[in-house]
């Protein structure tokens, strides 16, 4: 790079921006202005035009400035500290977790909204981060890895919210208007409250630049200048994450600008830390002041309320892929390298199934009557067989479906976070449905289910299409998947924010209701399970091989791109098959392969067996737990899982990283 | 809105086995069996009510007494989980003879078909008339149950009480009053279109001070700023109203010169079922008209 782009590409960059945000500020408030400057100040009367000019307007205009700035600071940081160009509020899980938490105190204590949203937002923020970074320290924070952390947790912020949704239907959609982020102001006292907070941890940052420049020079070359690399990384990113709280604690969730306005910054040559913040913050602001003078512009002419932060996420999220392809594939540590390669001498596969087939028999006949007695079924066989048997069967197969996918993806990607999840698949046919939903309105449970499908698929074509350049580089399918996710996660949130009564669909359908599936849809999707079983046995040996890494599998005579290729839509296809049973997040895919790791498991057919085994186990126990912990209500079978999944990934990734 | 292919033709058959059944105990006079129903929406429960034919299980109904308030929800009414997670299992143990559903939750009938025959009411829908289609639903609850006469005297009734605030109402000058739902302190939900509430304002002959256009199901979401006008209007609000919002708002200049604000031309009204039927609807008015006459002096 010539000192010269660093010097001025920024600055051009900041320029033509800057032109576009005046053009449509002056759009929005020539108008009000020019009546504001016509009539005197000392007017008689209330004049309500010039009240909203002054007091909704102007200050509107103002914070999304800030906000913007606050949230690109955040994410420069980030992305520096981490030296990850993924980083930032959203990717990180940073701002699910203020949200999520602002939705628990709206259902369980909404006296301390009142006390203080800040004090919630940023706890919630906290906790997530601190969960990323569970996941991800013993990778060194690699970037691909950091980024899937963040989603997972992401995904397990949004399953809370979506259950509270569906139990508190009528408390919930502040929370989710909060969640899509509007910008909509009433006076100027939160932007001075915003810029104040915002001023002082900033303070707290500007002590800490010297030392933070010095990590450019690589870990190694800031410990010897006597810097603890780790204690520096933490003040930053706690920092960041106040930062982030509080913008999101006064607007809600703004996505995707502290990712895009560092990512410009560096793209256009900003290099030195001093540099890459304040071109960020500055780009930032005039991100989402383009984006909300855009919001006010449009929206006027369109009855229903656009909240802009969901629009960030929509325009923001296909950027993610941009980033992505100009990223070079990395090649992620391979799966911690096992101990022994040798099976361990206990049949540890039988022990699995036993212990499925052990709980099938109490799922079948443990119970709670009408009174909310716990029983057993003397005298009421019908009940097994038409409600529990084919909710135990699909959820079983479906929750075997998604382990085996998920074996499938971490062997073929190398990397133990990969899930079906990730893939983008499950957040294409949450989107089908979505848009289905919003363009033409009721197409009945199949159609829903055959929309899903179909969009899963396009997903998948696209994914594919992207990755044909790399030749399937794991990364690349990965973050492509994220992407994606976004995509269908601010659809959903601007679908919900309004609280159109048909979002109460939308959200029945991501939680994974499995208690009125059909025998029928239960016999078929054991028989996909089946297939999905033999067909991962009969490629057993390119996930062998894969594993080994790519240079070593050609060197055995693999031919990565059909090998990628097929491993890929086996994936793909198999989780696909259980999503119109359990909804498009569970977790399974994840938590399945690594307690079969746990187990001692080596050898790929005992692998694959015993992660069917566990998974369908996992969410027969979820299944029952749906339908027996609150009883009369009953939760969602797919969320339940969601929520005891993403825990207990913790624990295992965490007992792992110690031993 | 109504699924057509196959749930067309059970419905017709069950449309034509309801028909019969319901001819059946009619013709028998005084000493019809009481059926056992069954309901997944809320509108179609509060008419049933009325029509002195209680169902005897009902989705969220420990929400009931919360959102919906009168009439009170009869002890014995067993709660079947919420609109989208139904108990199948809880409600094939209370064996209904009917399951009625509405669009909502249409996803549900399916595995619902497997316990008794469903029949889905449409209890939103657009129409000229105001609360025409919480008329057509009433009859068609007291054709299916046998309470025909209940029916037309619920409406008769209904339609008197209206007419009786329409004329306690018409005595008062009232300015246009803007009904909202507070959803933080900086949104409110306004009420209009073709919405229930919007239905009892023309029936009622008032105006309502929301005339920007709403989404199809009668509401607008929008930031306080949108409620700004220096007309003379009166804010009429659903509880429940969010804790922090108006001692946030109080600081707001633009909320606090807000001319009905300043002249404390403001309503808190209890909660009325938004997508109800004609018991909300007359609950609605009854509460409307106490309260603008109240405030009148």
């Amino acid at each position: 790079m010539t000192s010269g782009k660093e010097k001025f590409g920024p600055a051009l960059l900041a320029l033509i921006l800057a032109l576009i945000a005046g053009g449509l500020v002056i759009a929005v408030i020539h108008d009000p202005l020019m009546a504001f400057l016509r009539t005197p100040s000392s007017a008689e009367g209330y004049d309500a035009d010039r009240m909203v000019f002054v007091y909704a307007t102007l200050p509107r205009l103002a914070i999304a400035a800030l906000c913007g700035a606050g949230l690109a600071g955040a994410g420069a940081i980030m992305q520096f500290v981490l030296r990850n160009p993924l980083a930032s509020p959203t990717t990180l899980g940073v701002e699910a977790g203020a949200r999520v938490a602002l939705a628990i105190a709206t259902v369980a204590a909404p006296g301390l909204l009142g006390f203080g949203r800040d004090l919630v937002a940023i706890s919630g923020s906290a906790i997530t981060t601190g969960l990323v970074f569970l996941l991800v320290r013993r990778r060194g924070f690699e970037p691909v890895a950091t980024v899937i952390a963040g989603l997972i947790v992401g995904l397990f912020c949004g399953a809370l919210a979506a259950l509270l949704g569906l139990v508190e239907a009528r408390q919930m959609t502040a929370v989710f208007l909060w969640g899509s982020g509007s910008l909509s102001q009433q006076g100027w006292s939160p932007f001075v409250g915003l810029a104040l907070r915002l001023g002082l941890v900033s303070l707290a940052l500007l002590p800490l630049l010297r030392s933070l420049a010095v990590l450019q020079l690589g870990d190694e070359g800031a410990r010897g200048l006597g810097l603890s690399v780790a204690r520096l990384r933490f003040v930053a990113i706690a920092i960041a994450s106040i930062m982030t709280g509080f913008v999101v604690s006064m607007v809600g969730v703004i996505g995707f600008v502290g990712l895009v306005a560092p990512a410009l910054a560096r793209l256009a040559g900003a290099r030195r830390l001093g540099a890459q913040l304040g071109w960020s913050i500055l780009l930032g602001a005039l991100m989402l002041l383009i984006t909300d003078a855009a919001v006010q512009l449009f929206a006027g002419q369109y009855s229903e309320f656009l909240p802009t932060g969901a629009v960030t996420a929509v325009l923001g999220s296909p950027l993610l892929l941009l980033l992505i392809r100009r990223m070079k594939p990395s090649a992620p540590p391979a799966i911690a390298p096992p101990p022994n390669w040798s099976d361990s001498p206990a049949p540890r596969t039988p022990v699995v199934l036993m212990g499925l087939g052990l709980l099938v028999v109490v799922a079948l006949l443990v119970g709670r009557g009408p009174a909310g007695d716990w029983s057993l079924p003397f005298g009421a066989w019908g009940a097994v067989a038409v409600w529990r048997l084919p909710r135990i069967l699909a959820s079983g197969a479906a929750g075997a479906l998604l382990a085996l996918s998920g074996v499938v993806l971490q062997r073929l990607t190398r990397n133990e976070l990969a899930s079906p999840e990730v893939l983008g698949v499950s957040a294409g046919a949450l989107l089908a449905v979505a848009l289905s939903l919003l363009l033409f309105g009721e197409i009945g449970v199949a159609g829903d289910a055959m929309t899903a499908v179909g969009g899963g698929m396009v997903v998948l074509l696209l994914i594919l299409a992207l990755g044909r350049r790399s030749g399937f580089a794991p990364d690349h399918m990965l973050l492509a998947g994220i992407a994606v996710s976004a995509l269908a996660d601010a659809l959903v949130g601007v679908l919900t924010a309004v609280g159109d009564p048909r979002s109460m669909r939308l959200l029945g359908w991501m939680s994974g209701s499995v208690a009125g599936v059909s025998l029928e849809a239960a016999v078929l999707t054991m028989l996909a399970a089946s297939v999905a079983l033999i067909a991962a046995l009969v490629l057993r040996r390119w996930l062998e091989l894969l594993r080994l890494g790519p240079e070593a599998a050609r060197g055995l005579g693999v031919n990565l791109t059909r090998a990628r290729l097929s491993l890929l839509l086996l994936a793909a296809l198999t989780s696909t098959a259980a999503m119109p049973i359990l909804g498009p997040v569970t977790f399974i895919g994840l938590v399945a392969p690594h307690i079969v790791m746990t187990l001692g498991l080596r050898k790929l057919r005992s692998v694959l067996f015993a992660a069917a085994g566990t998974g369908a186990a996992i969410m027969i126990g979820a299944d029952w737990l749906a339908r027996t912990v609150s009883f009369p209500l009953q939760l969602p079978t797919g969320l339940v899982a969601a929520l005891l999944g993403a825990p207990a990934l913790m624990l295992l990734l965490n007992r792992r990283a110690r031993s | 809105m109504e699924g057509k292919s196959k749930l067309f033709l059970t419905r017709r058959n069950l449309v034509g086995a309801i028909a019969c059944t319901a001819l059946l105990p009619s013709s028998l006079g005084a000493s019809k069996a009481a059926q056992r129903v069954a309901v997944l929406d809320w509108a179609i429960a509060e008419t049933l009510f009325a029509l002195g034919e209680p169902p005897i299980a009902l989705v969220a109904a420990s929400d009931w007494n919360r959102f919906v308030v009168e009439p009170r929800l009869p002890a014995g009414t067993a709660d079947i989980g919420v609109q989208q997670e139904v108990n199948f299992e809880l409600l094939a143990a209370l064996h209904p003879d009917l399951i009625l559903t509405s669009p909502f939750s249409q996803d549900q009938e399916p595995a619902l078909a497997r316990i008794a025959p469903v029949r889905r009411f449409t209890v939103f829908e657009p129409t000229s008339t105001p609360l025409d289609r919480p008329r057509t639903l009433t009859r068609e609850l007291g054709a299916m149950v046998g309470a025909e006469r209940q029916a037309e005297a619920l409406i008769a009734y209904t339609d008197a009480q209206l007419a009786a605030c329409r004329t306690r109402l018409a005595r008062l000058r009232l300015p246009p009053v803007l009904l909202v739902g507070f959803l933080d302190a900086r949104h409110v939900r306004a009420y209009g279109g073709v919405g229930l509430y919007q239905n009892v304002l023309d029936t009622l002959g008032l105006q309502n001070a929301w005339t920007k256009p709403t989404n199809a199901w009668g509401f607008a979401t929008t930031g306080i700023e949108g409620l700004a006008t220096g007309k003379d209007v009166r804010l009429v609000a659903f509880q429940p109203v969010p804790p922090d919002a108006l001692p946030t708002l109080a600081q707001s200049p633009l909320w606090r010169e807000l001319p009905f604000v300043k002249a404390g031309h403001m309503s808190i009204l209890p909660p009325v079922l938004m997508f109800g039927a004609l018991p909300a609807a007359l609950r609605f008015a009854r509460l409307l008209t106490t309260e603008l006459e109240r405030v009148a002096g």
